[in-house]
């Protein structure tokens, strides 16, 4: 049998992916003690792990090099790539949305150059130039983003929120809410026909884990 | 400035000697193969003007093609696709022939292709067009020569997957969905994003009966009963036609003994200008891309002038060699079966006996290095050549097994009539 490979985000996501891998029944001992090796595997079930920076999760999986990967959705909409999101994982909840300065609230369109600072150029650039059809100049940064409008580097920011605090510390409020985020196990669209079997009694233990997860 | 003479641009390769001759028994099994069901090759340039293809932004979006400008200003592009061109060929200088007209290709496209995977931006592409036939026939005649190229080149294990993309056109007529929240409908299906889906279909008044299948599309691939399934579903014409069809399609196949590489996806929703009915993809082992697209397009002929209806396929050459490679198919090159040495005195023979052997089919080097023996024997070890003739003089010759080191003396005669 061919190993199923599956590409995790390594991190915080790859420790939050293990109780949904354990309830498909794959060993993930080799994960939580992984060491430096680069791929891990449950030898038994002929799965194999790798753990990579999540932003190239969506690449491994759509060439092929992985079958299975599991990754936020910021960075599946950001690498905009084309393969299969089959399930919500619920976890790693949080928003993507546009903030700047309070003065600016419901005035987003008065705004005649707009600068956005984001380390998310391709979302900025969809939403908005796709959903508010307006041209923008993007400034990609990779940190500390909410800095760009207090500094006079931007007039707003894209950027993942979760609780809001930074946001609120630094004088700044949400303008609109771009999509939700959490965490999708997504799948490699030649690999769900060719494995079909193996790759559906894997989505459908993720799906009793979610379920179980929500009655509880 | 740097010098880039000795690079190749990113995307573009050499092939050489071995992956060459692969990929040219490739070729010719395709060319066989596509010869023996009655398709005609056909050629079309490799520059064509830009409006030719703008025509059809599903297939080839502008940002994907090669662009440059003749001396009238007028814009070129590299072809990205062989179909367009053919149905270019057939609707300005074929219209006058007679129905199915069967056309077959070999050639390299060009696209501005993110790498990986086993894609470039130059790639070979081979595949067959049928004009003029609506019918199913002509539609399982395409498939099925799909299976059988496949199959052809030693690879077993492929699945075909068919849609048809007038299910979904049906069900989002009946939608009656804007034209922007179709596209997002149709994008959510293709990513199989069942959660998306939901949210979206939560938001819209449609049926409950509709809504339900909306939400099933995604899911709905698998064996035949996926059919059987979506027949329950719907109620619109328009999408039970498009099932119906693809169950004459199946039927046929099934009578061609095919039916074990097909499944059905309902879910297949790309190019919904492009394709008008069936659609499909192969896949195999090893790679991440189907190797194999095709469908029914009778909307395209007609934007060169002449309505009619066309179906067709095409397959990725460079794909299916990293399959056949992953999967450890193995093509073994035939290489030089003799090394013929000889002196000054000894060409005319050496020449002579040559080809005579070529004329069997045999592949021989003469040995323009002129070296001496061992040297020459250094060679053939080095090239796996499997042995030398040597002319001693106008009749004799000594044959050197290279692998043996056994050395027989026979004559030229001797050795044609054997």
């Amino acid at each position: 049998m061919r190993y199923l490979k599956i590409a995790l985000s390594k991190g915080r996501l790859a420790d939050l992916s293990i109780e949904f891998l354990e309830a498909a029944g794959i060993n993930c001992s080799e994960i939580k003690d992984p060491g430096r090796k680069l791929i891990l595997s449950d030898e038994k079930n002929k799965v194999q792990f790798f753990l990579v920076k999540p932003s190239d999760v969506p690449t491994y999986v759509e060439y092929g090099a992985a079958d299975l990967g599991i990754v936020g959705k910021d960075t599946l909409l950001e690498e905009g790539r084309n393969l299969y999101e089959v399930l919500n994982l619920g976890f790693a909840a949080c928003r993507m949305v546009v903030a700047g300065p309070a003065e600016l609230a419901g005035k987003l369109d008065k705004l005649n150059n707009k600068r956005v600072a984001t380390k998310y150029p391709r979302i900025a650039r969809e939403y908005f130039e796709h959903k508010r059809r307006e041209s923008i100049e993007v400034i990609k940064l990779n940190g500390s983003v909410e800095l760009a409008p207090l500094v006079g580097l931007s007039e707003v920011i894209v950027d993942l929120v979760e609780s809001g605090r930074t946001l609120k510390e630094n004088g700044l409020v949400i303008l609109d809410t771009i999509a939700d985020i959490s965490a999708r196990l997504v799948v490699n669209r030649v690999s769900m026909k060719m494995e079909s079997e193996r790759i559906n009694k894997i989505i459908e233990g993720f799906r009793k884990q979610l379920e179980e997860g929500a009655g509880r | 400035m740097t010098s880039w003479k000795i690079y190749t641009p990113e995307g573009v390769q050499d092939i050489l000697f071995e992956e060459c001759y692969v990929k040219r028994i490739i070729e010719e099994k395709l060319r066989n193969l596509f010869r023996t069901y009655g398709y005609n090759e056909v050629e079309t340039p490799s520059l064509e003007f830009y409006d030719t293809f703008s025509a059809v932004s599903d297939i080839a979006p502008q940002e994907a093609m090669f662009k440059f400008f003749d001396p009238q200003g007028r814009i070129l592009v590299l072809r990205p696709d062989i179909t367009i061109p053919i149905a270019r060929t057939a609707a300005t200088k074929l219209k006058d022939e007679q129905s199915p007209i069967k056309f077959s290709y070999i050639g390299n496209v060009f696209r501005y292709n993110e790498l990986g995977g086993g894609k470039q931006k130059e790639f070979t592409q081979a595949g067959v067009e049928i004009l003029g036939i609506d019918s199913p026939e002509a539609d399982a005649e395409i498939i099925a020569t799909a299976i059988n190229s496949i199959k052809a080149l030693g690879i077993e294990n492929f699945q075909l997957d068919i849609g048809q993309v007038e299910f979904f056109k049906g069900i989002m007529e009946e939608a009656k969905l804007s034209v922007q929240d179709m596209e997002l409908v149709r994008t959510l299906i293709d990513r199989k994003d069942f959660l998306g889906i939901e949210e979206i279909i939560r938001e819209h008044d449609i049926d409950d009966k509709l809504k339900e299948v909306i939400l099933n599309l995604p899911g709905l691939f698998g064996s035949m009963e996926v059919i059987e399934k979506a027949e329950k579903l719907t109620s619109n014409s328009r999408s039970l036609a498009a099932l119906q069809n693809l169950r004459n399609i199946y039927s046929i196949l099934e009578d061609y003994s095919l039916e074990k590489y097909v499944s059905i996806d309902l879910g297949m929703v790309q190019s919904l200008n492009y394709y008008t009915g069936i659609i499909f993809r192969g896949f195999t082992y090893g790679v991440g891309f189907p190797v194999i697209s095709g469908g029914r397009y009778d909307k395209l002929v007609e934007a060169f002038g002449m309505k009619s209806p066309a179906t067709g396929f095409s397959l990725g050459i460079n794909l299916v060699m990293m399959a056949l490679d992953r999967q450890k198919i193995n093509y073994k090159m035939h290489g030089t079966d003799s090394l013929v040495c000889y002196s000054n005195h000894g060409r005319r023979a050496a020449y002579g006996l040559s080809q005579e052997l070529r004329k069997q089919g045999l592949v021989i080097e003469m040995d323009i290095a002129c070296r001496d023996l061992e040297k020459a024997k250094e060679y053939a070890r080095a090239k796996s050549i499997g042995g030398i003739i040597y002319i001693t003089d106008e009749s004799g010759i000594e044959l050197h097994n290279i692998k043996t080191g056994e050395v027989t003396r026979t004559s030229v005669d001797e050795l044609l009539n054997k």
